[in-house]
């Protein structure tokens, strides 16, 4: 008799357990939350599901961040409505970021089909294309069964990660690109204002435009006790450790001291010599040791000495940390920050944040004249993962696969996950941009907590950066990147310490990345790399 | 009858034989094949002779990573040994709640090294981390532990160092609890002096023990990658990079299991010969 209460009592515990972990979607989440999930999934269209889907299974692999957390949450959020929806449920596997790479690549390269669905980074794009390892959305769009959603409406600088020449590959969800943060209330103090004029000898430029006018701002607050707690403050705070995601500050710098723009009508056409950022397009010669990078290098160099020296150390949260309890004035980084700036358990700064577009340069370096031209210099850049669901080759059940990530691409469900920003998404559709020119309203945006003015110039700066900047960078998606982005980090990070100078670490990428474009093949990297950014030879 | 009991006797070896070839012998041979070719996405797809090995040679990242393997053997190995020894020594005592002290010094080494790499993030951290904190209460600068290459360097040392003393310590006191009271007594009748006890009684007979003890740190030390992994990713740069760690980005990151296996190899041939090293030097003395 004993065995059998203690295995009563075993099986009650499971299912106690069982309830809990199953209620962790919406544990935490406000009746305002609620609400407004309820609204958007009844809004949302649902397109046709299969009855035969009932009862199935998948299993999604996405980037490690909990039920609450940055691009896992939404998955743990919307399980249930899923559920009900289908009769079908999923199993969420979450991995650490560094270790993302061997563990999708692993599945895919043996075919062992554990992940059904990848919400991943579109660095891993070359590898899939070359290796064949998705099912592109495209198949799926027509399918009556399938929630019809937008890709027009993503900006096109992130619409173009999601597709492989004129073919639609991912499903929407998230849209990275780095934008300049910096504290409102403070730049425009006249107190700080006129301090600045005394000491620069000009106006403060707020916002700041280019990065010399960054450095300015930032090297004259650096050390002052701007923000009245007693103790020195910094200029600006980035993360720069090894593994920290870093190095995608030095792209967004980076870009328009290197991208040109092209000769004729067409200033964002790719040709040999303009619109590149990563390698020559008929030779596959590293880009990344010629002069625009180098000046940009320095650049972050001078920078980095604006902000705390533990920034060599940080990964991204302290980085954002540091912005967000109000030690530094300034940072570029993802949408992620505009939305946490507005959490009161992590932000001191809601109702003091400015946002501009990614600051351009004074002057670029013109790769076809090998001159530099002294014109100033703007370029749009979608640095990041731009996290987004893809299907595995190896899904035992595309179709269901496919409705889940249509579903979740629709307006209002994407856009319900942008405006709540916790969910990690961040805009970058027009109708998460603003009316007139978006279809949101600011409202929306306010509802979920945020402060007007913040959203209003958080949402209008991506919608500017992506829609009216002349220039964008290219984004690398060819095989063997993510290795390219680990040598182009490691090496970055002994620049920015003192351990070899830029021209040598730049020089160092350029060496191992030829390395690595021999070992899978040069005439094969060509080819892909020629695909992703567009380049047509003449 | 002997000859069907020595059949008999054989098959009960052969699962043993089995269990060495698949998980031992099987891996050692296909890693060496795999280090003599050209690896694409896991798939062998071509010879490619020692050119994995020569790349070695090349590599200056090979170079500084096991640049700084080497200064973390030796540090670490160094220190562990001697603090374990001194606190061998304080222990190896009658005293009130030395059981308490023991079980409270030995808990760092039942812990994951990941874990102690990830709370060393927050024990070093730079701006307001408790050990910044607290040098800051004697009146010293900030230290950058995790943003400057030598401090990023020391502060893997002091972690590894904090997991690894309590192994030393526990094997050196059973050492020591194992020399027998009567060689003191007979040796304090010809001398007064602690340190000559020390070193002619108690370290010549505590050799054996001490050996073991360097040798299995020092084989142990040339594969550390957790610390590393959780506490710097390797940085800044690549300067707190371990082999094993450079391995596990050149095979299992980079898919590169070609050099990765070449790199293994040479990190096995270089275990074995510290290996070898002690056994012959344990034969020399002993034998």
């Amino acid at each position: 008799m004993e065995w059998r209460k203690s295995l009563v009592f075993l099986v009650s515990v499971i299912f106690v357990l069982g309830f809990v972990f199953g209620a962790l979607a919406q544990e935490g989440a406000s009746e305002l939350e609620i609400q407004t999930a309820n609204a958007a999934f009844e809004a949302a269209d649902k397109g046709n599901p299969d009855p035969a889907w009932k009862g199935q299974k998948l299993t999604i692999a996405v980037y490690s961040a909990g039920p609450r957390g940055a691009i896992s949450g939404p998955l743990y959020f919307w399980r249930p409505y899923f559920e009900k929806l289908t009769g079908a449920t999923y199993d969420i596997v979450e991995i650490p970021f560094g270790e993302l790479r061997e563990k999708i690549f692993t599945d895919l390269m043996t075919g062992t089909g554990t992940y059904d669905i990848i919400v991943g980074p579109s660095w891993f794009y070359g590898d899939y294309i070359m290796n064949d390892w998705i099912v592109p959305a495209q198949e799926f769009f027509n399918d009556p069964r399938m929630p019809k959603w937008e890709p027009e409406s993503i900006a096109l600088p992130v619409r173009e990660l999601y597709m492989w020449g004129d073919k639609l590959v991912g499903f929407n969800n998230d849209h990275d690109g780095q934008v300049i943060y910096y504290r409102r209330d403070i730049l425009s103090d006249p107190k700080w204002q006129e301090e600045f004029k005394k000491e620069k000898g000009k106006d403060m430029p707020t916002p700041p435009w280019t990065w010399e006018e960054v450095y300015e701002i930032c090297d004259f607050f650096n050390g002052k006790d701007w923000n009245g707690d007693g103790e020195p403050d910094y200029g600006i705070s980035m993360h720069l450790k090894v593994g920290g995601q870093g190095f995608f500050h030095f792209m967004a710098l980076s870009a328009p001291y290197v991208v040109s723009p092209a000769p004729g009508d067409n200033p964002a056409k790719v040709t040999r010599y303009h619109n590149v950022y990563w390698f020559d397009p008929e030779t596959m010669e590293p880009l990344v040791n010629t002069p625009g990078f180098v000046e940009a290098l320095n650049m972050l160099i001078k920078l980095s000495k604006t902000g705390p020296s533990a920034m060599f150390g940080w990964s991204l949260g302290e980085a954002w940390d540091a912005f967000l309890r109000g030690k530094a004035v300034m940072c570029w980084s993802w949408g992620d920050v505009g939305s946490l700036a507005q959490l009161p358990d992590r932000s001191s700064i809601q109702g003091k944040l400015g946002v501009a577009p990614i600051p351009g340069s004074d002057k670029y370096y013109d790769l076809e004249t090998q001159q530099w031209v002294h014109k100033k210099n703007f370029v749009a850049n979608t640095v990041g993962a731009s996290w987004h669901g893809v299907i595995s080759k190896y899904c035992k059940n595309k179709e269901l696969a496919a409705y889940f990530l249509s579903w979740q691409a629709t307006p209002q469900i994407n856009h319900w996950n942008v405006v709540w920003g916790w969910t990690g998404v961040d805009p970058g559709t027009s109708y998460d941009f603003l009316q007139p020119s978006g279809k949101a309203t600011i409202e929306e945006y306010v509802a979920t907590g945020y402060d007007a003015e913040d959203a209003r110039q958080f949402v209008t700066a991506y919608e500017e950066m992506w829609t009216k900047y002349p220039l964008r960078q290219t984004y690398l998606r060819i095989p063997g990147t993510p290795e390219m982005w680990e040598v182009y980090d490691i090496h970055l990070s002994e620049a920015v310490t003192g351990q070899v100078s830029p021209e040598e670490a730049l020089n160092r990428i350029a060496e191992e990345w030829k390395a690595i474009v021999e070992r899978y093949g040069k005439d094969t990297l060509k080819k892909i790399y020629q695909e992703a950014i567009g380049y047509k030879p003449e | 009858m002997r000859r069907r009991l020595r059949e008999k006797g054989n098959a009960f070896v052969i699962p043993a034989i089995f269990w060495v070839l698949t998980f031992t012998i099987f891996p050692l041979v296909y890693s060496f094949r795999v280090s003599l070719s050209k690896v694409l996405y896991g798939k062998l797809v071509g010879f490619a002779g020692a050119s994995n090995y020569l790349r070695m040679f090349g590599d200056y990242r090979f170079w500084g990573t096991l640049r700084f393997t080497l200064v973390l053997v030796l540090i670490s190995v160094c220190a562990t040994t001697a603090i374990g020894l001194g606190l061998a020594i304080v222990f190896n005592r009658k005293m009130k709640g030395l059981r308490a002290f023991r079980s409270i010094l030995t808990m760092p080494l039942f812990t994951a090294p990941v874990a102690l790499g990830y709370l060393g993030v927050m024990m070093f951290y730079e701006e307001n981390g408790p050990i910044n904190v607290l040098l800051k209460y004697l009146g010293m600068g900030k230290v950058p532990w995790l943003s400057h290459p030598l401090w990023a360097t020391l502060a893997i040392c002091l972690v590894d160092i904090w997991q690894w003393t309590p192994f030393a310590f526990i094997i050196l006191l059973a050492g020591l609890q194992s020399i027998s009271d009567e060689i003191y007594e007979a040796a304090v009748i010809d001398t007064s002096s602690g340190w000559a006890v020390f070193r002619h009684i108690t370290l010549p007979l505590l050799s054996p023990v001490l050996g073991t003890v360097i040798m299995l740190r020092m084989v142990d030390a040339f594969k550390a990658f957790d610390i590393p992994f959780s506490l710097t990713s390797g940085g800044p740069g690549t300067a707190t990079r371990t082999l094993t760690f450079y391995i596990y980005t050149q095979g299992l990151r980079n898919f590169d299991l070609g050099y990765a296996s070449a790199m293994a190899y040479f990190l096995l041939a270089i275990t074995m010969i510290i290996g070898l090293l002690f056994f012959r030097r344990y034969r020399e003395l002993y034998e």
